[in-house]
């Protein structure tokens, strides 16, 4: 067996394969494993450019980090956040009451970071995890026409789209993907919403699991080509190697597979150009003391403009903080388009504009651009309109020798422990065919 | 996984008995145990870190009930009593089983690999 990527997908399938009697070969683009697990080791705090948190429900994931001795900790709290809606400044406890505040009367005790969960008023998924069945597909459709219809006022969808995880913008999102993802939060209550994380960083656990397979993965062998016949897979690396072998899972996220030549499903080739990824820019930051005390801030902010959203936590036992401006969907274009220097300049500029307080204590650890990562081309899939019904079966569906894992094709859960899921799915395939 | 089912697996590859025909023996019930469940569940009686209850001595035992799991109100609540047809319906599709529960779990099986592992695991002590 051949496994293209060495995220915790690619890890997760070449584990359970080997425990079966299977050879196993992992190649891998970088010189690390952990693909989208991306712990910023080079900085105090170790923050993580890549996967966060760990929900509690998390079971694959929190099973294998016991199973191979990780730690797992409750996370630093983050400080609380304030708002910055243009330029008007509003602190955390007079969101409903202030000026600036664009919601119309009976909203405008949301706060921003809360409109989404209006969403599970109407929410079909909080019953159902089918997320694809097509009685309920009449939400397959653009999400800010679906908000409006369910009487979201402009301010709230602008509001929304000002820091949106789960979209580049509402316009070109599934509403039923929000639904799918708000129905997740939704069912969760008490314990169920504990979160945890490594304490020496969650790419730890890629690392630990790569060690357990009885041949080491090859770093830094970006595939490039793979054939395929009915009895044989080739996949040919851009070192001028090959690797002959019997079946073959891409455990890799659709950008990062569309660079490969490869003969895939007709539908699959027209859905790889379809599927949208979406993006984030993050800034990792070090701050020596908290300047936003002076000024009257909390530490964290909200904002609706370049700088997105601010999350600031203390590094244990010390005097720091690692703070991460953190910018989402298309509001990354401007971004992504300038170089490193450039980028990195832009960001900084904006903060010392909104805390100048905070430039002599500031000091700028990583850039991270998920979206120009050649080996990723963005966070996570999503949906768009018209994808939530059949997209998702047909972009997994195995071809010939050829399986498909990572995050994007999971059915229950997504994350961290939906490439975990798809990991099974993809050897449970392989082991129906092949065992 | 029992460790004679393991070595008698790996000499087999070591045999070269093992061709790449894509016609595969039907997994056994271990074998979709281990894939599909067991990172949410032990077979063990001690409890143990895992986000599910243990599955050991299932056959017969009421919904909801074992010692040192927190389980959903609604799947104590449910009287479901585990044996074949009750584990069948439970696999098949959770949600409309038993609604509101916790287990976020869609089957990747096919109903006769669910039938398989439900009748495997039912026999497990
Ligand atoms: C900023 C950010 C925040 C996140 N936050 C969370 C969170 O809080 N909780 C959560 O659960 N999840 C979170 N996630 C998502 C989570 O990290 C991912 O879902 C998960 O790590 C994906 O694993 P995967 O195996 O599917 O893909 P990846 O980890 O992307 O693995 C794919 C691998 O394939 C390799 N590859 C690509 N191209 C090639 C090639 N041509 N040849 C060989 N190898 C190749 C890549 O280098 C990579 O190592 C976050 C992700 C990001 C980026
Ligand atoms: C992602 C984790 C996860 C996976 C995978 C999973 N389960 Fe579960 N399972 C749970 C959780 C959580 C519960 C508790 C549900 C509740 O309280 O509503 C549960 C409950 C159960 C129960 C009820 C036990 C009792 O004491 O009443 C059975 C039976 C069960 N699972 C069988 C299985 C089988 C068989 C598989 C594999 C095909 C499986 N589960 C896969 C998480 C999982």
């Amino acid at each position: 067996m051949v496994v293209v990527g060495a995220g915790l997908s690619g890890l997760n399938a070449a584990l359970i394969l080997e425990r079966w009697g299977f050879e196993v070969d992992v190649v891998e683009a970088k010189t690390r494993v952990g693909g989208r697990l991306w712990t910023l080791d080079h900085l105090p705090g170790s923050p993580e450019g890549g996967g966060n948190v760990m929900g509690a429900q998390y079971g694959r994931v929190v099973h294998m980090a016991h199973h191979l001795d990780i730690a797992l900790r409750t996370p630093p709290r983050t400080l609380p956040s304030d708002y910055l809606i243009g330029d008007e400044r509003i602190s955390r406890d007079s969101w409903a009451s202030a000026a600036a505040n664009p919601l119309p009367e009976a909203w405008r005790t949301i706060p921003p970071q809360r409109l989404m969960g209006k969403l599970n008023e109407t929410n079909p998924l909080l019953k159902t995890r089918a997320w694809h069945d097509p009685n309920l597909m009449a939400s397959d459709q653009s999400a800010e026409v679906g908000l409006k219809a369910l009487g979201f006022p402009n301010a709230a969808i602008e509001l929304i789209n000002a820091n949106n995880s789960y979209g580049n913008n509402l316009s070109d999102t599934s509403l039923m993907a929000l639904y799918r993802i708000m129905g997740e939060f939704g069912r969760l209550s008490g314990p169920a919403l504990a979160v945890q994380e490594a304490i020496l960083g969650n790419m730890r656990l890629p690392e630990a699991m790569a060690k357990q397979l009885s041949r080491p993965v090859s770093l830094g062998e970006p595939v490039v080509a793979i054939r395929h016949s009915p009895s044989r897979v080739q996949v040919a690396l851009a070192s001028g190697k090959t690797l002959e072998a019997d079946a073959a899972i891409l455990a890799l996220p659709l950008p990062a597979l569309e660079q490969i030549e490869i003969n895939l499903s007709a539908a699959q080739t027209t859905l790889l150009k379809q599927i949208d990824y979406h993006k984030v820019v993050q800034l990792h930051c070090i701050v020596e003391a908290p300047f936003w005390e002076a000024a009257g801030w909390s530490g964290s902010w909200w904002t609706d403009g370049l700088l997105g959203r601010i999350f600031t936590r203390p590094i244990p036992n010390t005097s720091r903080y690692n703070m991460t401006v953190w910018i989402n969907g298309d509001h990354c274009d401007p971004l992504n388009a300038l170089d490193e220097a450039a980028c990195t300049q832009t960001i900084t500029q904006a903060l010392w504009q909104l805390v100048p307080e905070a430039r002599d204590v500031t000091s700028v650890g990583q850039l991270v651009r998920w979206s120009i990562d050649p080996y990723a081309g963005g966070v996570w899939a999503l949906w768009r309109p018209g994808q939530a019904g059949t997209a998702h079966g047909a972009i997994r569906a195995p071809t010939g020798r050829l399986f498909f894992a990572g995050e994007h094709t999971a059915e229950a859960y997504r994350g961290m422990e939906g490439a975990m899921e798809s990991g099974e799915r993809a050897a449970l395939e392989i082991m129906r065919v092949l065992a | 996984m029992r460790l004679w089912a393991r070595a008698v697996y790996l000499s087999a590859v070591q045999l070269g008995l093992l061709s790449a025909s894509l016609q595969a023996a039907p997994l056994n019930g271990e074998q979709l145990y281990d894939v599909a469940c067991n990172a949410c569940h032990s077979l063990g009686t001690a409890p143990d870190r895992r986000v599910g209850p243990a599955l050991s001595g299932l056959l017969n035992r009421q919904a909801g009930t074992i010692d040192g799991y927190q389980f959903s109100e609604a799947l104590s609540a449910s009287g479901w009593i585990w044996r074949l047809p009750t584990l069948l319906a439970w696999l098949t599709d959770p949600d409309a089983a038993i609604p509101n529960n916790a287990m976020n779990y869609v089957n990747p099986l096919t109903a006769e690999e669910t039938q398989r592992l439900s009748e495997w695991l039912l026999r497990q002590p």
